[in-house]
């Protein structure tokens, strides 16, 4: 009987290897590679993730469309660091056009986000919540096929990655670094780098300045913000437009990393686990998107190496993370720092 | 289909007679409805041969696409049952598509256990609805102690956590991956009376039974299973329709509209719930089952994926959303542009019609910068299906609200209010 149990198994082929790999996993220059990797995945999933929690924390809006700007931005990043970039451009140039096409990305699609809530968005306010849901979920379609349109006609194949982006990567992030006990890839660490600075900028607008007490103030309440002359609407706005924008942030870096790169499915890919770490860590926190950012990359990355050395199940990062959102809903329904009231009727 | 207004003078009784007849009044439009689908596929036929034959090829959808429209409208109302009437958008509910669907592959593979290969398809169905109600009573119960996003992103998770799973279990076939086709079983699936050969018609694109009736009729394989799939909608269809009307229907209504109230009232909402998404759960089994004998094939991507369930959603909220027949007007929508815009042509559609009826030169005529009319056509329209969906789509939800279905319901009671 227990043959057939493990006939059945999809973790069959890994048993034996199973004792053998517990002690390889816990080996330090293991563990650091996996924490590196680990937080690599967290940054970038706070980057995907923050925008989504912006949006859904003043508005109660859950954005569809969220991954399919980071795709758009890929893309549109890509493009800046092509035109750029050429094959004996220096590291430092390489930089400054990634800093040019974030600049150019966010201006873009912060624009765009603008556009869409204004003319799209606001006329449903009063609607129930599902009404938004169901207008993002069209806003994908749309601008996935567009995409695939514009994409297509410059030749390139829609689903793979864009290699040409990928090409304009520096030659450091490309190497291997020796760092502490392990040699860590640079491209995970400049991911850290950037994961950390967008954490900072952000939490540094949302309590530093005005504007982020106005969109505290309109998470809370937004009639009482009102009441007390924030000019809420235009609070929504902006803040739309900010995540839009750093959705397609996201997206520049993620055109430079091999496991991600500029493709259409790449709206799919980002946009649940996006969703995944914006539940587990509770609608509207931004303390919570952070703390399942980590979470979520440090499990993701944990389960990686296991796939990769021991259990010959592909599924089993992707899988672990819907468990893990399973799990966090059963036990905490609100997420790890939501309040309760949020995202019900 | 069963009670027509003929029947009731057979049956001799007053009283039935007269109860037939007022059923058969509450249901002037259904009826109607299903004689217009009855009569589809001999209308294609002649539009077909008529002098307007292409412009029928390329407006009217085949009834090979004809056969999808009914097995995943079945599955779209099944989803519109649950979240179009309680409220909670179910968005996990390709599981149980994919369910139904794995189950009828995997069993004609002879992969499941204690069930033979030849097992009756319309057993299978039932099995497949049964096994459904199984996942959706466990799913349900954990998720139903959420309620709005959390509910859908909850349905979500499991149902991308068994989408990974299938999608990459070895022991489902060769290449999960790429799906699984039914390999261990040459006869068609059939639909009808099980063990009665003359009762059973077999389904199927390539492996469907042919009717020759009296030297009159013909039926292809396609229409034989755009037919027997019908029934089988037909009867799901009605069975969902009763349990709507029924005093459980209006309890569901009653949770969507305010669910606290209901509560107060004293309904355990919890089970009603509950209830509401094992019964679509069953109807979406079965419409997972009824696709997978079609199409003899399955995909992680056709069963399991969460944007199966967004086809749904397009097809409830082009349709009507908590209108249970709606959806399947919406997806006959989609499927209509789909096919209308189609990439290869086959089944007709805008391009090939354009290229034979279009001359040449106009074709090649120049636009801009080089591109040509054939060109623009190729890069916007073709197989571009998706685009103009999406905007269809938005614009329903910013301006229809209630759908198609739901739209023309609210003028009629309106103007029979103005009586």
């Amino acid at each position: 009987m227990t043959s057939v149990v493990l006939a059945l198994s999809p973790f069959a082929d890994g048993i034996p290897l199973f004792l053998d790999a517990l002690g390889a996993f816990f080996r330090p220059s293991t563990l650091f590679g996996v924490l590196v990797d680990g937080l690599a995945k967290a940054a970038l999933y706070v980057m995907i993730a923050s925008g989504l929690t912006l949006i859904f924390g003043l508005m109660g809006v859950l954005n569809f469309a969220h991954g399919s700007v980071t795709m758009v931005g890929a893309y549109l990043g890509g493009l800046v660091m092509v035109l750029l970039v050429s094959q004996e451009t220096g590291d430092p140039t390489r930089l400054l056009a990634f800093l040019l096409g974030v600049v150019v990305v966010f201006t873009a699609l912060a624009a765009l986000g603008g556009l869409l809530e204004m003319g799209l968005i606001r006329p449903i306010y009063d609607r129930p919540p599902l009404s938004q849901i169901l207008l993002t979920f069209g806003l994908t379609l749309i601008l996935d096929e567009f995409a695939r349109i514009v994409v297509s006609f410059y030749g390139l194949q829609p689903i793979s990655e864009w290699q040409a982006a990928l090409a304009t990567k520096p030659a450091a992030l490309g190497q291997r670094h020796d760092l502490v006990v392990a040699s860590v890839s640079g491209l995970k660490l400049f991911e850290i780098a950037c994961g950390i600075l967008t954490v900072v900028v952000i939490w540094a607008f949302l309590t530093r300045t005005r504007y982020g007490l106005y969109v505290r103030a309109g998470s809370e309440d937004s009639e009482m913000a009102a009441a007390l002359g924030v000019n809420v609407r235009r609070v929504f706005t902006v803040v739309f437009a900010l995540g839009t924008g750093l959705a397609g942030v996201a997206g520049v870096l993620l055109a430079w990393d091999q496991s991600w790169g500029a493709s259409v499915p790449l709206a799919v890919e980002t946009l649940l686990p996006a969703f995944v770490v914006v539940i587990i860590g509770g609608l509207g926190t931004f303390r919570g998107t952070v703390a399942a950012g980590l979470l979520v990359g440090l499990i993701d990355a944990t389960m990686t190496w296991w796939f990769q050395n021991a259990i010959a199940f592909t599924g089993l990062p992707e899988m672990t993370i819907f468990l893990v959102l399973v799990v966090v809903l059963v036990v905490r329904p609100q997420g790890l720092f939501g309040v309760e009231e949020v995202g019900g009727h | 289909m069963a009670i027509s207004p003929s029947a009731s003078g057979v049956s001799g009784a007053n009283a039935l007679a007269s109860s037939l007849r007022s059923y058969a009044r509450d249901h002037a439009v259904h009826l109607l409805v299903i004689a217009v689908l009855a009569a589809y596929p001999g209308v294609y036929a002649v539009a077909v041969n008529s002098p307007f034959s292409a412009e029928a090829v390329a407006l009217l959808p085949r009834v090979e696409t004809m056969v999808a429209v009914l097995y995943f409208g079945l599955f779209a109302v099944s989803f519109d049952f649950v979240s179009g009437y309680t409220g909670y958008l179910s968005f996990g509910h390709a599981t149980f598509y994919g369910v139904g669907a794995y189950l009828v592959v995997l069993t004609a593979n002879g992969k499941i256990p204690l069930l033979p290969a030849s097992t009756p398809f319309v057993l299978l169905l039932v099995l497949g609805g049964l096994l459904a109600v199984v996942f959706a009573v466990i799913i349900g119960a954990v998720s139903f102690r959420l309620s709005g996003v959390y509910f859908a992103m909850i349905t979500l998770g499991f149902s991308q956590v068994l989408y990974v799973f299938v999608r990459d279990w070895g022991y489902l076939g060769s290449n999960p991956r790429d799906g699984v086709a039914v390999t261990g079983r040459t006869e068609g699936f059939e639909i009808g009376v099980p063990g009665v050969d003359s009762l059973s018609l077999a389904v199927g694109q390539l492996t469907g039974d042919t009717v020759e009736l009296l030297g009159v009729v013909h039926l292809t394989a396609a229409e034989v299973s755009y037919y027997m799939v019908g029934i089988v909608v037909l009867v799901c269809y009605f069975a969902m329709q009763r349990v709507v009307h029924s005093p459980f229907g209006r309890t569901l209504v009653a949770i969507r509209e305010n669910e606290e109230r209901a509560r107060a009232i004293g309904y355990n909402t919890f089970y009603y719930k509950l209830g509401a998404f094992a019964i679509s759960a069953f109807f979406a089994g079965i419409a997972g089952g009824l696709f997978a004998g079609y199409r003899r094939s399955v995909t992680p991507e056709s069963g399991f994926y969460f944007l199966t369930t967004g086809d749904a959603l397009l097809a409830s909220i082009i349709g009507g959303f908590g209108t249970l027949a709606g959806p399947l007007y919406g997806h006959l929508f989609d499927e209509g542009v789909r096919e209308f815009l189609s990439k290869g042509g086959s089944g007709g559609g805008l391009l090939p019609y354009l290229r034979e009826n279009v001359g040449q030169g106009t074709m090649e005529t120049v636009v801009y910068n080089g591109m040509t009319v054939g060109e623009t056509i190729d890069v916007f329209l073709n197989g571009r299906a998706a685009l103009y969906v999406g905007v269809v789509f938005v614009l329903f939800v910013l301006y229809v609200p209630n759908g198609l279905l739901g739209t023309v319901r609210d003028r009629l009671i309106l103007s029979d209010r103005d009586d």
